[in-house]
């Protein structure tokens, strides 16, 4: 980065205005309903933004997300529970151990393209999840990591304390979007757009295409494992729906219904499906055909995400605003 | 609806109104807390693949609940079950049960999810502190393990090593009498598949040193073509076969293996097989197979059990299953138990429930007790018998001696160190 961003100020302020409100939060509204939704909703937007790097800013659809949201609930769970290490070093190792992976899947996966890109993704994540399925001595098989993860404190902070966890959770997800943030509005971010739009060029004005894209989905990688991490902290422990597609499938969802052409939509997306998810299953249970025709609906009706819609009219707003002023 | 109420109709209403009132005048210290209804909370399966596990417990409790609630409810005050969909997520298990005690203030938890489901719930108890009881998982470290065991978590279901005892016992005394030495697995794919198979060839050996396990066979869980496996079966040729499969699996296993005649050419041992759910289904029910009961109301053969898998029917137009009665032991230990402490505290429904013996239906000896030291319920009916094409599908069946299971049951925890 040549100079500093004009707009990192405003993106810290917003950061730190949402994270002082959403700590605030508990304290307005003591509703544990609502802490509950929130954590997990932290965990999903993780998720979701970090696939969104890949979907909406790089145009590399992967269908094997849940992969690393899956691998980041386990390399953490088993960090904890066999290693018997702290938190912050469990974190380390969740981190570490999900560039790893991205970068060999990633090294794999990026040569192919479209739809070919998509299906090996899946086909990764189906071997992560037969994996972990099969290898029931380390991971208990279908039965998930049994037996809770032990939350030892660190640094005055309690996790088996819900006030702490709730904390914790929003603490680490501002903090993943503001740097996903940051890395989609630098130069970086903006060579993966160019990508998206025109590989050809890209790699013509001298963009090695190939490494910018396998940059994207490490990272993509390690923050959707952050978020299986924040996930696997809430339901203490860690289990095989995780690893498996319809995660991925969720993700998209998520993304489809918050919007991709903003950076808060995919964030907006898993606020929108957890709601969605849980009032719905709680009046029914054909909560599949009422989820179906939402998306549906937000698929070939709308043809847009929630904040796809709010930015135009903002947009439309402005312009109008400043015709107005002329 | 996911959310069903055991409702009060409006005299009980009125007779509780009046009652409430009168408390009101005379003790009005008291009828604070026990004028409230007491809500349980209770997760489950109602939607996908194994929704009969959710429905089928659910009609039980409904059943149950409303008598409780005639007889007084849990120390006065009236049951509201408040039941919820998982989808069989562990995740949405650990979501929805958090959701029944934080929000709509739940004091106790039914917890009838299936095996990785009620290891999720078992978290969410331990985290917040309310009594739950397991009616539905049956694998056996959920309570045998220290590691996982909690003091406010109970099993009312058979668990994975009682019946792998009794079956390999059972199938041991058939394989002496018939000299069957060469055996073959058919079991599904996953934990539960093949925990339980290792566990039966396990005691077939221990009674019957002889045997031997030729061929295994491991098809998908929900796989819907068993073609191979058969084959594969039967040119192997086994003299016995053992099959961990149930459900909707071992419904069209069997239907199948029927066109390859495979049951006139080997015995079968298949432990799911006795539960209405399988029994009714298969379109040619084979004559011979053996099989551990899951529920029949002809086993234990009494009129108490008769008389309830009946009105059970006459209400739900269908059999109850396995699931059902182990549900209704739930219920009414947490019943019980409340009525001997006399309160509706989880606590004290814990404290009063450790070692507690109820009748029950489904008692081998009419009775069934909550084991003190691992909280799980032990003395329930199990027997193993060979079916018939119609009713009573199982005429007759051998029951299970329980010192044997008891003793075999230490051994296995010691050698876990599960003591």
């Amino acid at each position: 980065m040549l100079t500093a961003r004009p707009n990192l100020a405003r993106d810290i302020l917003i950061a730190a205005v949402a994270l002082a409100l959403l700590l605030l939060l508990p304290y307005v509204w003591p509703n544990k309903m609502i802490n509950d939704l929130v954590i997990r909703v932290s965990a999903f937007a993780l998720f979701a933004t970090s696939l969104n790097l890949l979907v909406g800013y790089t145009g590399m659809v992967s269908f094997g997300h849940g992969m690393f949201f899956g691998f980041g609930a386990y390399a953490f769970g088993l960090s904890m529970q066999r290693l018997g290490v702290s938190i912050p070093t469990a974190f380390l190792i969740t981190v570490l151990s999900s560039a790893l992976l991205g970068l060999v899947v990633g090294a794999i996966s990026i040569r192919l393209k479209d739809i070919y890109f998509s299906f090996i993704t899946l086909a990764f994540q189906m071997l992560l999840y037969s994996t972990v399925i099969a290898w029931v001595p380390l991971t208990g098989g279908d039965q998930g990591l049994m037996g809770g993860i032990p939350r030892p404190p660190f640094l005055g902070v309690d996790l088996s304390i819900e006030a702490h966890r709730y904390a914790f959770a929003v603490t680490v997800m501002v903090a993943g979007l503001l740097i996903l943030r940051q890395i989609v509005e630098s130069p970086f971010g903006y060579t993966l757009r160019m990508i998206r739009d025109n590989t050809e060029r890209a790699s013509f004005l001298g963009i090695n295409v190939f490494r910018a894209k396998l940059t994207a989905f490490v990272i993509a990688g390690v923050f959707g494992a952050i978020g299986g991490m924040v996930m696997a902290l809430f339901v203490s422990g860690a289990y095989p729906e995780f690893v498996n597609w319809t995660m991925s499938g969720e993700g998209i969802f998520m993304i489809m219904l918050g919007g991709l052409s903003t950076f808060i939509g995919p964030a907006a997306g898993a606020l929108i499906l957890s709601v969605l998810n849980d009032v719905i299953t709680r009046g029914t249970e054909h909560h599949g055909l009422f989820l179906g025709a939402v998306i549906l609906l937000f698929a070939l009706g709308l043809r847009k995400g929630v904040t796809d819609f709010i930015a135009d009219w903002l947009r439309l707003n402005r312009e109008a605003g400043s015709r107005g002023g002329n | 609806m996911a959310r069903k109420r055991v409702d009060l109709d409006r005299r009980t209403v009125l007779k509780g109104a009046a009652a409430g009132a009168a408390a009101t005048i005379f003790a009005p210290n008291i009828v604070a807390a026990q004028s409230k209804v007491i809500r349980i909370g209770m997760p489950t399966i109602l939607s996908g693949r194994v929704a009969q596990l959710g429905t089928s417990s659910r009609n039980a409790i409904q059943m149950e609940v409303e008598k409780i609630n005639a007889a007084g409810g849990l120390a006065g005050r009236q049951i509201e079950m408040v039941i919820r969909d998982s989808k069989g997520q562990p995740q949405e298990a650990a979501r929805v049960s958090r959701e029944l005690v934080n929000s709509d203030g739940c004091e106790i938890l039914l917890d009838a999810e299936a095996s990785s489901g009620s290891f999720a719930v078992q978290e969410v108890a331990k985290d917040l502190g309310v009594l739950v009881m397991h009616t539905n998982s049956e694998t056996s470290s959920l309570t045998a393990d220290p590691k996982i065991r909690i003091p406010l978590a109970f099993r009312s279901c058979r668990q994975g090593i009682h019946d792998a005892v009794v079956s390999g016992a059972y199938a041991a005394e058939i394989a002496k009498a018939k000299k069957i030495n060469r055996w073959g697995t058919c079991s599904p794919d996953y934990a539960y598949g093949r925990d339980n198979t290792q566990l039966f060839v396990e005691y077939l050996k221990h009674f019957y040193p002889q045997a031997e396990v030729t061929m295994e066979a491991w098809p998908k869980l929900f796989q819907p073509d068993y073609t191979e496996v058969i084959t594969r079966v039967l040119q192997s040729k086994p003299q016995a076969l053992y099959s961990a499969l149930w459900g909707g699996d071992l419904t069209s296993w069997v239907d199948q293996a029927n066109i390859y005649a495979l049951f006139s050419q080997m015995e079968v041992f298949a432990i799911n097989m006795a539960d209405y759910t399988v029994l009714t289904a298969v379109k040619n029910l084979p004559k011979g197979i053996h099989s551990a009961t899951r529920y029949i109301k002809t086993y234990p053969n009494t009129k108490a059990n008769a008389e309830w898998g009946d009105a059970y029917r006459a209400r739900f137009k269908e059999y109850p299953t396995n699931w059902s009665w182990e549900n209704w032991v739930g219920i009414h230990f947490i019943a019980e138990a409340s009525k001997k402490a006399n309160s509706a505290d989880g606590k004290k429904i814990a404290e009063a429930m450790r070692g507690l013996k109820i009748d029950c239906p489904f008692g081998a000896d009419g009775t069934v007790t909550m084991r003190a030291d691992d909280q799980t319920v032990i003395g329930y009916a199990i027997g193993w018998g060979t079916t018939i094409s119609g009713e009573p599908y199982v005429p007759e069946v051998t029951g299970a001696k329980w010192d044997t299971i008891l003793q075999l049951e230490a051994e296995w925890k010691k050698r876990n160190n599960y003591t």
